[in-house]
């Protein structure tokens, strides 16, 4: 075992580690020693890491998630990163859209950590992945800024209700290069063009990557956070640290 | 008239948005002081006043002593603006905007908290921003001062709630004033030497009410917030910015 694997002989899972973020998360946690599982509606995709179990699971469904709790030997981490998003103002979404995205988003995180955080071991951490359009709002996202505020205030009672043996916090991802970007930009009238205002409102000039995300993920579930509790932590790139006001891009 | 009989002390009171909060305070029945350097004509009772001088605030609050029983309303407005990085602001333009915004609040607020003491329920109404918890280009001291505004106003709240004076700020956002119009000619801005004239419709266009606000409607909220009907209100930061600042950023290009 390496020596400087901070995860090493942590067990883990990661909702929704297909792709983008989750996907990220589960690498990272790999590398740095951890025995990660994670899980996703569909069936296991082809080029997994490994070594990595993988559960078909819709978070969504209570009594699926109390069933993989069941089976499951107690984790150390859990992160709470499956989610879905709807491109709608509050008037155009359905009943459907709510279903699906309080469904994932919401009830998501509760039926995972209603489940597993009983057996979770001493000094557990939980880690929410919100957003900053928890924090503030992103134009024909309703539900979906709903869903991660949320998320923020369901970490903060995690937090207080279950410290000191299980730690909580969020990470609020800023705009991470993963599918669910693209489809925001593709609201613009000119998709390109809006890429490029964008980037130029964050101070470090570029979009977020999944290993971003990954890297503070990595530290809020190792013991070096040990302190940090219920908090919502931002990585945006400084994005929303400015004003949504710049005369610079007029 | 929500504000009838009171006594309002309101620094900053011959600027853009302090003209506008004595102008209504005066409609609503209060006695009016507009303290400021500089008599611009408009104001009833003018008090030459400067935040960064101790010896004259004290001797202010004195003479203010003897000519009322009472101060109900305090609005710390006195302000300034630095349009730079933190790399071109030389220490002296540091220290001169700190002894204005945030010095000249500490003291102002100091010395008028005997007289606040007596009155039955007052209120102190500091300037924050939206600069204090977000920050605009060009603007680092600047934003830096209404951060600790915002701290310096849960702080007053706390020590002097029990003493019957709530403390507030408001947070304005982009209200149309000679100190906006100096940050759009600022070139940390990035407004391009721009007049509020050909940046207005973009400026109107991000804003979610598509308008930037007026010194009234901020006008409106001090209003409130001095009046008795805010009487549960304290130790808060009010934003007050036409919804710009509930925005991520604007995509629709």
């Amino acid at each position: 075992m390496n020596g400087s694997q901070t995860l090493a002989g942590k067990r883990a899972l990661v909702t929704g580690g297909r792709q983008g973020i989750g996907r990220a998360i589960v690498e990272a946690f790999i590398r740095q020693g951890a025995q990660a599982e994670t899980c996703g509606r569909g069936a296991q995709p082809d080029n997994m890491p490994t070594p990595c179990i993988w559960h078909k699971l819709d978070v969504a469904d209570p009594q699926a998630v109390n069933a993989l709790a069941a089976r499951s030997v107690p984790f150390d981490i859990l992160v709470n990163n499956a989610g879905v998003q709807v491109e709608k103002t509050v008037t155009e979404s359905s009943d459907a859209d709510w279903d699906l995205v309080m469904g994932v988003n919401a009830r998501g995180v509760f039926n995972m950590c209603r489940a597993l955080l009983p057996a979770m071991k001493k000094g557990g951490s939980i880690i929410n992945i919100g957003s900053i359009s928890g924090k503030v709002a992103d134009p024909s996202m309703a539900l979906y800024n709903a869903s991660k505020a949320f998320v923020h205030g369901l970490t903060r009672s995690i937090a207080i209700d279950h410290g000191p043996d299980i730690r909580c916090n969020a990470i609020c991802p800023g705009w991470i290069e993963t599918g669910m970007l693209d489809a925001g930009f593709d609201l613009a009238d000119d998709p390109q063009r809006a890429r490029q205002d964008a980037l130029a409102r964050h101070a470090a000039r570029r979009f977020g990557r999944p290993e971003d995300v990954a890297n503070l993920a990595v530290w809020l579930a190792s013991d070096a956070s040990s302190f940090a509790t219920g908090q919502c932590y931002t990585i945006d790139g400084g994005l929303t640290a400015a004003s949504p006001l710049n005369p610079g891009l007029f | 008239m929500m504000l009838a009989g009171k006594i309002a002390f309101v620094t900053g009171g011959t600027g853009g948005i302090g003209t506008a909060i004595c102008e209504r305070f005066e409609a609503e029945g209060a006695t009016v002081i507009a303290a400021d350097l500089a008599d611009k004509g408009g104001a009833e009772r003018f008090h030459h006043f400067d935040v960064t001088d101790e010896a004259g605030i004290i001797a202010t609050f004195d003479q203010l002593a003897n000519e009322h029983e009472r101060l109900d309303i305090l609005v710390n407005a006195a302000g300034i603006e630095i349009e730079e990085t933190i790399e071109n602001t030389t220490l002296e333009q540091w220290n001169r905007i700190f002894a204005i915004n945030v010095t000249g609040m500490f003291l102002t607020s100091k010395y008028a908290l005997p007289l606040l003491r007596k009155s039955s329920g007052a209120s102190v109404i500091n300037f924050g921003s939206y600069d204090g918890y977000i920050a605009d280009p060009g603007l680092a001291a600047y934003c830096a001062t209404k951060g600790a505004v915002h701290a310096l106003t849960r702080a007053m709240a706390c020590d002097h709630g029990p003493e019957g004076i709530r403390v507030n700020a408001i947070c304005p956002g982009y209200v149309d004033t000679p100190m906006l119009q100096s940050f759009f000619e600022g070139e940390g801005s990035g407004g391009d030497g721009g007049t509020i004239e050909t940046l207005q419709q973009a400026v109107r266009d991000v804003h979610p009410m598509r308008t930037y606000g007026t010194p009234q409607d901020i006008a409106n909220l001090v209003n409130w917030l001095a009046s008795d009907e805010a009487r549960y209100a304290a130790g808060q930061l009010w934003v007050i910015d036409g919804g710009l600042s509930a925005q991520v950023q604007q995509m629709k290009l």
